[in-house]
């Protein structure tokens, strides 16, 4: 008997949602750019070489060129793109062929097909592996940020960036009341995201020293919600969730979702917002190096004397 | 399209890539054109100079297809 908790995503079908997505993917891409664009910002405030990175999501190639791009690219030595959609990588590199980078060598690309919960590199073989909107797809997410952190060299750098909690609440709370009122009950729809406060908190759990998490909330203005659901489905972000509702949304129950979101979450405009949360997080390989607390009663020197004022004991002698 | 003559994988990836499913050293077989992994008698695909790192697409080194002898092209 397998004592291996119960999966909540299927893999399989999250592989095959983004190969059917990558055609158009190029089309829906907002949300991964600006995560891309957040993470090269991150690494240029970094002043450190990175002789060999990774992109764990590399899709059609978006991080590498906001990397081109960016100040960080001196310091990045080789950019290995993977991805676990082929067909996304396939993509890598030939959307936007007029950008031309040391790190994205056409005629020699570093590119590999890979799941983030199987990885396959060599422990402490890499300087600097990213994620970006992805690990909110992981059955065990502390697992793959170990497995992650294990393949960093010491003081190697972890940026990845996921959905967090806030992400499609407008339409959660919409398919939920809808499902709830034509069909007395609701299946899941939506995919749970971790929330954005835990993220630092699973990178420590997961081995890395000095965890930063940042939250930066868009909202995006749709039309309607089925240009919502269009776009969702161009970015291959749909339900892969093992146990998700197998009945599909029937048309009372999808028609009823769009009322209730256009009554409590519309616009004076006419239009709908649809909320995303992008947490990015930071975090390092453990290196004696690192910024750590000293030990208590270790100090070498007075707190008195450093702040250049007299110590006065709580107890008299 | 270039003429991709089964673009060959870089030796840097050569060097970081090891089994995903049990961490084991990976061999290159270059006229196949796959990574071996022995201990996980697995050889993953290199499809346009990118391996394919997903036990579900590999060979099954013990599979009855697989034609070990007759490979007369390249003796010993």
């Amino acid at each position: 008997m397998s004592s291996a908790p119960p999966l909540l995503f299927d893999r399989r079908l999250r592989r095959l949602r983004l190969d059917r997505a990558a055609p158009g993917f190029a089309g829906a891409d907002f949300l991964f750019r600006r995560a891309a664009e957040d993470a090269a910002e991150r690494l240029s405030a970094i002043l450190r070489e990175f002789p060999l990175a990774v992109d764990l999501s590399a899709r059609h190639g978006a991080f590498a060129r906001a990397l081109a791009t960016s100040p960080a690219a001196a310091r990045v030595g080789a950019l290995i793109e993977a991805d676990l959609s082929e067909k996304m990588l396939q993509l890598s590199g030939r959307s936007n062929p007029e950008i031309v980078h040391r790190n994205i060598d056409a005629a020699n690309p570093l590119r590999l097909v890979l799941d983030e919960e199987r990885l396959p590199f060599a422990e402490a073989s890499l300087d600097l592996v990213v994620s970006l909107l992805s690990l909110h797809w992981i059955n065990d997410l502390v697992g793959a940020l170990v497995q992650v952190r294990r393949s960093l060299k010491p003081d190697g750098l972890f940026v990845g960036a996921f959905l967090g909690g806030a992400t499609l609440t407008e339409l959660r709370q919409s398919l939920i009341a809808a499902e709830a009122e034509v069909r007395g009950g609701a299946g899941l729809r939506v995919s749970p995201f971790a929330d954005g406060i835990d993220a630092a908190g699973l990178l420590q759990r997961a081995g890395f020293a000095i965890p930063v998490a940042d939250i930066d909330r868009v909202t995006v203005r749709y039309a309607n919600p089925l240009k919502l659901m269009a776009d969702l489905r161009a970015m291959g972000e749909t339900n892969a969730l093992v146990d998700r509702a197998r009945t599909p949304l029937t048309r009372p129950v999808l028609a009823r979702a769009f009322e209730i979101y256009a009554e409590r979450f519309g616009l004076p405009d006419g239009r709908i917002p649809a909320t995303f949360e992008i947490v990015t997080v930071t975090g390092w390989a453990p290196h004696e190096s690192q910024q750590k607390p000293l030990k208590p009663g270790s100090a070498k020197m007075r707190l008195a004397d450093a702040l250049g004022t007299v110590e006065h004991p709580l107890i008299p002698e | 399209m270039t003429t991709a003559v089964t673009a060959e994988v870089d030796p840097r990836l050569l060097e970081v890539l090891v089994c995903p499913v049990t961490h084991g050293p990976l061999e290159y077989d270059r006229v196949r054109n796959e990574l071996v992994s022995q201990s996980a008698r697995l050889a993953y695909p290199i499809r346009d100079g990118a391996p394919v790192m997903l036990p579900e697409e590999a060979r099954s080194l013990d599979a009855p297809e697989a034609p070990a002898v007759a490979q007369p092209d390249f003796p010993e």
